[in-house]
């Protein structure tokens, strides 16, 4: 509307069709020069690096010196994903395990939290409350976690108290994937649960009224207007947090160093930063990032058809 | 306010038992950051140390050489957030109130630039800021010096320097500026540059602090980049990488009461600022999950 209106302005000022073409081509020229530190940035650190990222997943190269790099093909990939090797299985099963827990539990969690919370008062502190480990570094979050889990730890300490003997969460291979899956989820409920709010408080309040009036109790109306009506901004977080889930390893080096035990809970992104900056294997590393990646863009496109099929339906 | 019902004793249970998740693991760091030797990794576990006393954070500010890692962090992070807020304003203006050929492809490339995850541009951007031109000794082409940029705190800025996000953010703010506004300046005989900087930046403070918050707050976590540039050069470790790493080289006895109280003092700062400004904060989480 406003852009109608003052378009209108505009050709008013004008005089001749001439000085218009001038004054468009310098407000071009202004546009590029704001738009310049942007454009350059993104020539050096995305379209040239992402090109790079492409050559050397089908390269074979190590060390330092570009002129030693060989086209290798599809090789890199073939030894990436062959089934004899360790990416596909446990590494690439782990990943999605990992982004799968935590995204189910985060989504629950979250889910059930932005309700009660929005049938509460002082509601801005209570999403505080749960916001506060998104804003921690993933240095402190993963430290005192390991340390919650230890033999000695808090959590331990109170499976004993309800008589269930210590567990060794990160040391034993079948509870460290899970072990690092809760911590992921329990960092990830606050930011889903501002989103969710969004979701709840768009719900219009008619809607609870016709509910009470037709007699519903809480639970029916949460099944049967709530939940349909949030369907949109659940699969938002959902779909975000999946991807996050998927690329996301700093907290299992803070937490297992290593991806271990005996990689119980190592994930693509970490075996690719690994094979790359421990071992100098440039090729076969860009080609873990490609395969994480393509997964990446299928879920991505996934969202955006979702989001496209969505604007039509309303509109 | 016909949601909120009867009283809604389910809702406060699980509200109540949430958050004493959400704090107990924050309450179990600053406990443990003030335990004593031969406190810390007993059986039975205690919550409350014997005293508070500050010994341990005496003692990481010795031994974690906190000072020199809390200039990198704020040095780093001051940067990216500065250059983050002019580089999207910047781009957002033109983006949203100029009119110029190839306009819509732009936007949709920015779109598509929020779409690349940070994982796939580690290995090749670690290798271009190796090889960077006339850096750190190497010659025009890139070649023959130790490091190229990776050696001073620039490798930690520059990477960071302009967001995708930050530029999609400030468009659809400024999208909703009235042009009436524009063109009166523009009728009194302004420039674009001072149009920008006199009429459209003070209008922006309410996104700019959201955008500020946000990439301050990011870029103060940062982990992975910096635990990379960092590892051949520890002078330029944040605060962060700086408390993982130096884990190994404190006192075996007191290592986690020491590396708490480090992450109390590291998580501080950000703790502060997230709370004065969280409104700010909480809509700019709400617009990225509306884009």
């Amino acid at each position: 509307m406003t852009t109608a209106v003052s378009r209108v302005g505009d050709d008013g000022m004008v005089a001749s069709p001439a000085r218009r073409v001038g004054k468009l081509h310098r407000e071009g020229l202004a546009a590029y020069l704001f738009l310049s530190p942007a454009l350059l940035f993104f020539c050096v650190f995305l379209i040239l690096p992402f090109i790079f990222a492409i050559v050397l997943a089908f390269s074979d190269w190590g060390g330092f010196d570009l002129s030693t790099l060989k086209w290798a093909g599809f090789s890199n990939f073939g030894d990436v994903l062959s089934f004899d090797g360790t990416f596909v299985k446990p590494i690439l099963v782990n990943t999605l395990l990992f982004a799968f827990g935590s995204v189910f539990l985060a989504t629950f969690g979250s889910v059930l939290v932005a309700y009660c919370i929005d049938r509460l008062s002082f509601q801005g502190f209570w999403r505080v409350l749960y916001f506060l480990p998104v804003v921690a570094t993933v240095v402190a979050i993963g430290n005192v976690w390991k340390m919650m889990y230890q033999p000695a730890g808090l959590i331990n300490a109170v499976l004993n108290k309800l008589g269930v003997n210590s567990v060794g969460f990160l040391s034993d291979s079948s509870y460290a994937l899970p072990a690092v899956t809760v911590v992921h989820a329990w960092a990830s409920i606050g930011g889903a649960v501002l989103i969710l709010t969004a979701g709840l408080k768009a719900i219009p309040e008619m809607y609870y009224e016709a509910a009470e009036v037709d007699g519903a109790n809480s639970w029916h109306t949460f099944w049967s207007i709530t939940l349909p009506l949030l369907r949109p901004a659940v699969l938002f977080v959902l779909i975000t947090q999946f991807i996050g889930g998927l690329q996301s390893f700093a907290l299992i080096i803070v937490m297992t160093g290593d991806g271990g035990p005996v990689n119980a809970t190592n994930v693509a992104a970490f075996e690719m930063y690994q094979r790359a900056f421990k071992f100098g294997a440039w090729g076969t590393a860009s080609a873990m990032a490609m395969v994480l990646f393509v997964i990446i863009l299928a879920i991505t496109l996934l969202q955006l058809w979702i989001a496209r099929r969505r604007g039509e339906e309303t509109s | 306010m016909k949601r909120r019902g009867r009283f809604p004793w389910f809702a406060y249970l699980v509200v109540i038992l949430g958050g004493v998740a959400m704090v107990m693991p924050f309450l179990d760091m600053v406990m443990s950051s003030f335990k004593g030797p031969g406190e810390y990794g007993v059986i039975p576990y205690k919550l409350l140390p014997s005293s508070f006393n500050l010994d341990n954070y005496r003692e990481a500010f010795s031994q974690l050489e906190l000072l020199r890692l809390f200039r990198n962090s704020v040095i780093v992070t001051v940067s990216v957030t500065i250059s983050v807020l002019v580089t999207s304003s910047m781009a957002g203006y033109a983006l949203a109130k100029l009119r110029f050929r190839g306009r819509a492809v732009i936007f949709r490339f920015i779109l598509a630039t929020m779409m690349l995850p940070p994982f796939l541009l580690l290995i090749p951007t670690f290798l271009i800021m190796l090889n960077w031109p006339l850096a750190g000794g190497n010659d025009i082409l890139g070649r023959g010096g130790d490091g190229g940029l990776t050696t001073s705190l620039v490798a930690l800025i520059l990477p960071f320097a302009v967001s995708g996000f930050g530029i999609f953010l400030m468009r659809q703010f400024m999208v909703s500026l009235p042009d009436e506004m524009l063109e009166a300046a523009k009728i009194d005989g302004a420039n674009q540059w001072q149009t920008w900087r006199l009429i459209v930046l003070p209008q922006t403070k309410p996104v700019a602090i959201t955008l500020g918050l946000i990439t301050f707050i990011g870029t103060w976590n940062e982990y992975i980049w910096t635990l990379l540039i960092s590892s051949s050069d520890p002078s330029l470790q944040t605060l962060p990488v700086g408390i993982q790493l130096l884990q190994s080289f404190l006192d075996p006895d007191r290592t986690m009461p020491i590396v708490m109280a480090g992450l109390v003092i590291s998580t501080l700062p950000v703790l502060v600022v997230f709370l004065l400004f969280q409104k700010y904060y909480v809509r700019g989480v709400v617009l990225s999950g509306l884009k």
